[in-house]
């Protein structure tokens, strides 16, 4: 029964209006493991997509299908049109050139310090800088991130939030068209994973660019994201704007989103949450 | 003299392991078990090292000996250099290099996790239940390992001397005994029984103190070879000249 | 019959690992700067520990030599067998070991634990190379630094050798060192510097391949540095065998 619904769904994401990116119909086993079960997905441009689900329904596996970390065993994989699923590494490599993404930790280097992890990409692909002009930008994007002056900081004497925030610095310090995060929320305290929901709305709102988000924290998710699909035991069994989502009929979506957020058409406390401040206003 | 400081906390390391070893508070079984590790883990490496070591022992010495027309005693100049000098660092650097680091990176794994300290607070002594039973075992190992090592040592010898370079096998076995003496052998595995106990407390010391995350744990390891290989290489020397010295 | 399916496979992915490293790095100049403080930090750290370890099997085989000559009546023939044993064999291998010991170890777990923190993958997706990256500059600083490594093995091991032999043995100083002379000459230092390099290009090889394929967590780090020392111990071993055999067979 999930099957039929993620044939209708797979029809209308890859049929929406301009996909940035998409997979369509794509598998993914490890061993005797099935973990992605023909999933297609779409994320439109200039838009945040967030991608949901309990632990361990591959939705790590899918963010790497995006950036070609894995390969699928069937099934398309079109980032700006180049399938990553067929794609050597020099294809791979441009393809990489024009995204950015934020690890779950960071993944800085522990060797340098913030502004070195920063100015990272721009050594190796903008070779045209010189060093003022990097040093210049590197306080930019510290700024955006609302880090500023952290340049020498060596990155072993920073807490998880702010390693967040150079993660994503260098994620946007060459200008990508894409920005996908790994779950940015994970292993933050409350007020540290809503500061960083409000980093990610501004950040969308300011450079406009398509956003992609892993994540198992739905509050936040519904804080940032315009799209949501979900996955569950290697299906895709939701997607759609968000609004659309909150209100959906699926049994499972409806457990999974439950558990945090009050939902449409029942009473009581009501908008507790500032995601649904955000939903009632639409 | 940061290291005198460490050098007094290992110091104080070594006197509780030593203090634990003669209450019954460690298992058998634990112990066997370790025994079986490191036996099984060190074998290949050890004998993957000694065998090439006689190999080669062998090509340079029938070099000398071939000068003044003795190539026969080759086989008498393999067996006590193996035997007494070569077997013994080798193997035990091996068993350093492959043992002693598998006790740093388990132990500093579980330092790292807590399990030690989760021990701790269930009242079994960390250092009895995991540090004693592998410095017994490494400590009983090496000496046997010494022993394979020889063996692997002479007949690699025997391959370069009498199959590669024509030598005759009977006159090789005939002379490979013909200066060795007991007191070799014993000498022999006493040093590396007392490598062996070097070994178990360096690598168990710095897996124990393990800290600073998975990256805690690559250091203790790395320390741990090279501290081991260290200690034992000096003792070597004044062990040398004080069992050897006598025998000639 | 698993296990050596799984050495076999391992093989393999080594095989390909080293392949992929000579793709990437052909095609671009090594990183800036990197490969100095490679060589700096492998050569500067390693000397201390390298010098004590070759001084004291300098003073073991005076010793073992002596006592295996005497009966012989071969006393003098102490300083020869230093050279040859020494200066031939124990001090590349010495040096290896040492090297393998310590470099090779930082390697290792240096990698591992970045690959654990996904930052390989984080170099990846930043379109950054990282095996041209991470070991081109290792592999480059340590083939510089090891045949100056294993010549002042080669010396503190002879120079202890003969204060053992001179001051505790009572041998002859000038006869030791005309024997050694006669038997080690620059022909050995060159192949003794050949037999480093060879030996270096393994140990960085050996090391970072373990640290890029590391298991997970603590436990993956701690087991990814000690297989990385002991085959490239094991290897350098092995290897040291044929290589005698063609030099000097």
């Amino acid at each position: 029964m999930a099957d039929s619904v993620s044939n209708d769904l797979s029809n209308s994401v890859t049929n929406s209006p301009k996909p940035l990116m998409y997979l369509e119909d794509v598998w993914k086993s490890f061993g005797s493991l099935e973990v992605l079960k023909g999933v297609s997905f779409a994320f439109p441009e200039g838009k945040t997509t967030a991608i949901v689900g309990p632990s361990g329904t591959g939705k790590s596996v899918l963010l790497k299908h995006l950036v070609g970390l894995l390969e699928p065993d069937r099934g398309k994989v079109m980032v700006f049109g180049t399938d990553m699923a067929q794609a050597s590494e020099r294809e791979k490599f441009a393809v990489r050139r024009r995204m950015g993404m934020l690890f779950q930790d960071g993944a800085l280097f522990d060797s340098m310090t913030v502004g070195e992890n920063i100015e990272f990409p721009l050594v190796h692909h903008q070779k045209e800088l010189s060093r003022d002009q990097r040093r210049a930008r590197v306080a930019e994007v510290l700024e955006q991130v609302e880090l500023p002056g952290l340049e020498d900081r060596p990155t072993s004497a920073l807490s998880g939030g702010q390693r967040k925030r150079v993660g994503l610095a260098r994620a946007i310090v060459t200008r990508p068209e894409v920005i996908l995060f790994d779950e940015p929320n994970s292993g933050l305290d409350p007020i540290t994973s809503d500061a960083i929901d409000a980093l990610i709305s501004s950040m969308q709102a300011r450079l406009g660019i398509t956003f992609i988000v892993i994540s198992h924290d739905i509050v936040g998710t519904v804080n940032v994201a315009d799209y949501i699909g979900m996955l569950y035991g290697g299906s895709l069994i939701e997607y759609g704007p968000t609004e659309d989502v909150l209100r959906s009929e699926n049994d499972i979506v409806r457990r999974f989103l439950h558990r945090n957020l009050e939902l449409p058409h029942e009473t009581g406390a009501g908008a507790r949450l500032p995601g649904l401040e955000r939903w009632r206003d639409k | 003299m940061e290291w005198l400081a460490t050098l007094g906390r290992f110091g104080l390391f070594a006197g509780r392991v030593a203090r634990r070893l003669i209450h019954p508070s460690w298992r058998l079984g634990d112990f066997t078990q370790q025994l079986y590790l490191v036996t099984t883990r060190c074998l290949g490496p050890v004998i993957a090292v000694t065998l090439p070591f006689g190999m080669v022992i062998a090509l340079q010495g029938l070099q000398i000996f071939a000068m003044f027309g003795s190539e026969h005693l080759l086989a008498s100049l393999v067996s006590v250099t193996v035997i007494r000098e070569l077997s013994p660092v080798l193997a035990s650097v091996l068993v350093a290099a492959q043992g002693g680091s598998a006790f740093a990176a388990e132990l500093g794994s579980m330092r790292i996790k807590e399990e030690i300290d989760a021990t701790e607070v269930m009242a079994v002594d960390g250092i009895a239940y995991h540090v004693v039973p592998r410095v017994l075992a490494v400590t009983l190992a090496c000496p046997m390992l010494n022993l394979v090592g020889s063996i692997a040592g002479i007949a690699g010898a025997f391959i370069t001397a009498v199959v590669f370079r024509g030598e005759q096998a009977g006159v090789f076995m005939a002379q490979l005994w013909a200066f060795t003496q007991p007191s070799d052998l014993w000498g022999s595995l006493l040093k590396t029984a007392i490598f062996g106990v070097i070994i178990g407390l360096i690598s168990c010391y710095h897996g124990y103190n393990a800290s600073g995350g998975a990256a805690g744990v690559g250091k203790a390891v790395n320390e741990t070879v090279v501290y081991s290989v260290l200690a034992f290489i000096t003792a070597n020397y004044f062990l040398t000249t004080a069992l050897f010295g006598q025998s000639s | 019959m698993s296990a050596v399916r799984r050495w076999l496979f391992s093989l393999g992915r080594f095989a390909l690992f080293c392949g992929d490293f000579l793709k990437a790095a052909i095609r671009q100049p090594p990183p800036p700067g990197a490969t100095m403080a490679e060589a700096y930090r492998i050569g500067i750290r390693s000397m201390p520990i390298l010098l004590i370890i070759s001084a004291f099997v300098g003073t073991n085989l005076s010793l073992q030599g002596y006592y295996a000559f005497k009966p012989l009546g071969g006393q003098s023939l102490v300083g020869m067998f230093v050279a040859l044993a020494g200066v031939r064999e124990l001090a590349p291998i010495i040096a290896a070991s040492m090297i393998a010991a310590k470099a090779g170890t930082e390697m290792a777990s240096q990698i591992a634990v970045m690959r654990i923190q996904q930052q390989i993958d984080a170099l990846e997706v930043m379109a950054v190379n990282p095996h041209w990256y991470l070991i081109t500059p290792r592999l480059l600083g340590i083939v510089l630094v090891m045949p100056a490594l294993t010549t002042i093995a080669m010396y503190v091991m002879v120079a202890a050798a003969y204060v053992v032999g001179v001051y505790q043995l009572g041998l002859n100083g000038a006869e030791f060192l005309e024997f050694a002379v006669q038997a080690a000459d620059t022909r050995d230092l060159f192949y003794g510097g050949l037999k480093a390099m060879i030996f270096g290009v393994i140990i960085c090889m050996v090391s970072c391949y373990n640290g890029f394929y590391s298991g997970h967590g603590a436990r993956g780090v701690g087991t990814a540095t000690n297989t990385a020392v002991v085959t490239a111990a094991v290897t350098c071993v092995v290897l040291n065998y044929f290589i005698s055999e063609m030099v000097y067979g």
